[in-house]
């Protein structure tokens, strides 16, 4: 896992080396004096990190042999809960902080541990009215309290 | 003024009602996040910066400031007396700074002196919370005097020297640490550059124009990065917790970790104080000296209490000492102090050699209000340590979700914006997988701080000098810096060579 995960690494970080290079040229030159100009320290850090890149790709070749112990991750988990939170950020300006705190916990609960669905419910509404109240109320932020429709 | 004059306006300062609260809420959330296994004083920090910002936004600029700074620093010394309380009653460290108390402190429970080893770790973190915060009140003053003195040049080679010490110090692989410091230097340069106000790699977003808020990194690479782990990796099972049953160490008990209490504050401190060298690396050194001046060695890891006196004495004061190059150079060593600084600059706050100056009360009123937190950690720690021992129980179900819905409410309240959401979710994904595979986050964050001063002084001292290096070599101070620099890489490189074992800094 580790040695593969490292080429892929190795590779992506010289291609971001690279497009860093490639792309501070396209910055325009600063209009006063100075020789060093905008572009001088991202050109050299996107050089120095091409060239720790290919040092660990060279690394890699080195790496010994290890033994395949496949570890059980928890992808199915995992997914939910990484989609829920991607959909939170996505609902949270235009369904308001409430409704969509509240959800993302529920299902969030429910998926890491699945039963006690009252407990659950009543942890995310305490959770997003407590937190939408003391802010917004309390202390005078602000949030997108509840949907504009 | 001199010192002391300052020192009692700090006092003045954390008197205040509000500050005293503040310490308060600092240490206690400290303490917890310190004996909860999965968040670190790192994501500690992070977390709660947006919400001390919106409790303090009603007050002028640097008033809010001295109380954030006051809690934040709180919630990371708290962490250091945490940390202890699940390594001995469970032998699963709650931070990385408590790996080695473990050792001793878990044995020491099992033969049913868990209360003992608890009061001496509060005791010891205590006494050396002291003496390390003594040592930065004489420091200050004098450190500052020499760092005003910089030019751009000087301060370009320490922040080098800072940036090599945490890369050559953490994680398995130096040039992976490396990588993601040069990593994090690149992330600093996207935006409007201060300099000449160009825009650059901001492909006319607008959102880009301020650059990616640290904020949203830090609390994305470290709170959501671990969350995604135990939420993957399938949790071992925890053993029983063990039973306190008094909690007054016997005489000799306090007789035997006298000494280890003082040797490992004073080392802890000189520790911290060096830049990327942070408690966890004070813990481990402690140890270890603790068992060469031990008259019986064979003694530690059977429950000796000089094994958890001098350790938890030590993280203590690195935590302590740590505050030293951040207050005078500005120049965070670990990832936790450039969260603070990050939070500083927040404020429009430039932690250095003129925040002594130009904002006293927030230097000062921070000193003094660790003083005051020490002191509130040790009778938190001493007859409510059953209490704290309970957080351990809190069940992940309720409390991973909940991280995450609280870096979501901290990023969108500072930033207002969703796409620094999925930027959060984007960070939190890469953590996990970065810190996975060894590559060092820590790097990353300091880097991501650090970029654009570096720049700066980088540019000023080449503007000074018509694009000549040889400045950052002529002058003495920032030779020194560069040696030093040079030295930190290649040392271990050099050891390793001869194939000696080198002790690597865990992130802390």
């Amino acid at each position: 896992m580790t040695k593969k995960f490292d080429q892929f690494a190795g590779v992506a970080f010289l291609l971001i080396g690279l497009l860093f290079l490639i792309e501070s040229q396209k910055i325009s030159d600063s209009a006063y004096g100075s020789s060093v100009g905008p572009k001088i320290f991202p050109m050299w850090l996107g050089i120095i990190l091409m060239g720790l890149s290919i040092r660990l790709l060279y690394e890699t070749f080195k790496y010994k042999k290890e033994g395949s112990e496949k570890e059980q991750l928890q992808y199915k988990k995992f997914f939910i809960i990484f989609g829920s939170a991607l959909l939170y950020a996505f609902f949270l300006e235009k369904i308001g902080y409430i409704v969509s705190t509240f959800a993302f916990l529920l299902v969030a609960f429910q998926t890491v541990e699945r039963g006690k669905i009252i407990n659950s419910v009543l942890i995310a509404a305490v959770f997003s009215f407590g937190v939408y109240y003391l802010f917004a109320g309390l202390l005078g932020g602000s949030l997108p309290g509840f949907p504009l429709f | 003024m001199d010192t002391l004059q300052f020192l009692v306006e700090g006092f003045k300062l954390a008197f205040q009602w509000h500050n005293i609260l503040f310490a308060f809420v600092g240490v206690v959330i400290g303490t917890a996040v310190g004996v909860l296994p999965g968040i670190g004083p790192m994501s500690g920090v992070a977390l709660l910066i947006p919400v001390t910002a919106t409790i303090t936004s009603g007050m002028p600029a640097s008033a809010a400031a001295a109380s954030s700074i006051i809690l934040l620093a709180g919630v990371y010394y708290g962490a250091m007396y945490g940390g202890s309380t699940t390594s001995i009653l469970l032998n699963t460290p709650g931070e990385s700074s408590s790996v080695v108390t473990t050792l001793d402190g878990y044995q020491m429970a099992q033969q049913g002196r868990a209360g003992a080893a608890l009061a001496i770790s509060a005791i010891g973190s205590f006494c050396a919370g002291i003496i390390s915060l003594i040592g930065l009140v004489l420091l200050a003053e004098p450190l500052s005097n020499i760092a005003i003195k910089f030019g751009p040049a000087e301060y370009f080679s320490l922040m080098l020297l800072g940036l090599a010490a945490v890369s050559g110090l953490a994680g398995k692989s130096m040039t992976k640490a490396l990588m993601m410091t040069v990593f994090g230097l690149m992330l600093g340069t996207i935006g409007i550059d201060a300099v000449s106000g160009i825009a650059r790699f901001t492909y006319d977003q607008p959102l880009l124009y301020s650059g990616l808020e640290f904020l949203t990194i830090a609390v994305g690479l470290f709170a959501l990065g671990e969350v995604v782990k135990t939420i993957l990796e399938k949790d071992k099972e925890s053993g029983a917790i063990a039973k306190i049953h008094r909690i007054l160490p016997t005489k000799q008990d306090m007789k035997d970790s006298a000494v280890p209490i003082v040797r490992g504050s004073l080392l802890g401190f000189f520790i911290g104080v060096l830049p990327g060298a942070g408690a966890t690396l004070a813990s481990f050194f402690s140890y270890t000296t603790e068992k060469k001046f031990s008259k019986n060695p064979e003694k530690f890891g059977k429950g000796h209490i000089a094994g958890v006196a001098g350790p938890e004495s030590a993280n203590n004061a690195a935590s302590g000492g740590a505050m030293i190059p951040l207050l005078t150079l500005g120049i965070p060593g670990s990832g936790t102090t450039a969260i603070l600084m990050g939070a500083l600059i927040m404020y429009n706050i430039q932690p250095g050699p003129l925040l002594f100056d130009e904002h006293p009360e927030v230097a000062w009123g921070l000193i003094a209000s660790m003083f005051l937190g020490n002191l509130m950690l040790l009778i938190l720690n001493m007859p409510l340590v059953r209490v704290f021992a309970k957080i351990i129980q809190t069940p992940k179900k309720y409390l991973l979700p909940m991280i995450i819905a609280i870096s979501f409410f901290g990023v969108y309240a500072v930033q207002y914006t969703t796409f620094d959401l999925y930027l959060l979710i984007g960070c939190g994904i890469l953590g996990y997988l970065l810190s996975k595979n060894d590559f060092p986050v820590a790097p990353l964050v300091l880097a991501l701080v650090l970029g654009p001063m570096i720049e700066n002084n980088l540019r000023r001292a080449l503007t000074i000098s018509n694009g000549d290096f040889g400045i950052f070599f002529a002058k003495p101070l920032s030779l020194v810096f560069i040696v030093g620099a040079a030295a930190w890489l290649l040392v271990p490189l050099i050891l390793k060579f001869k194939g000696r074992q080198i002790i690597i800094n865990e992130e802390d």
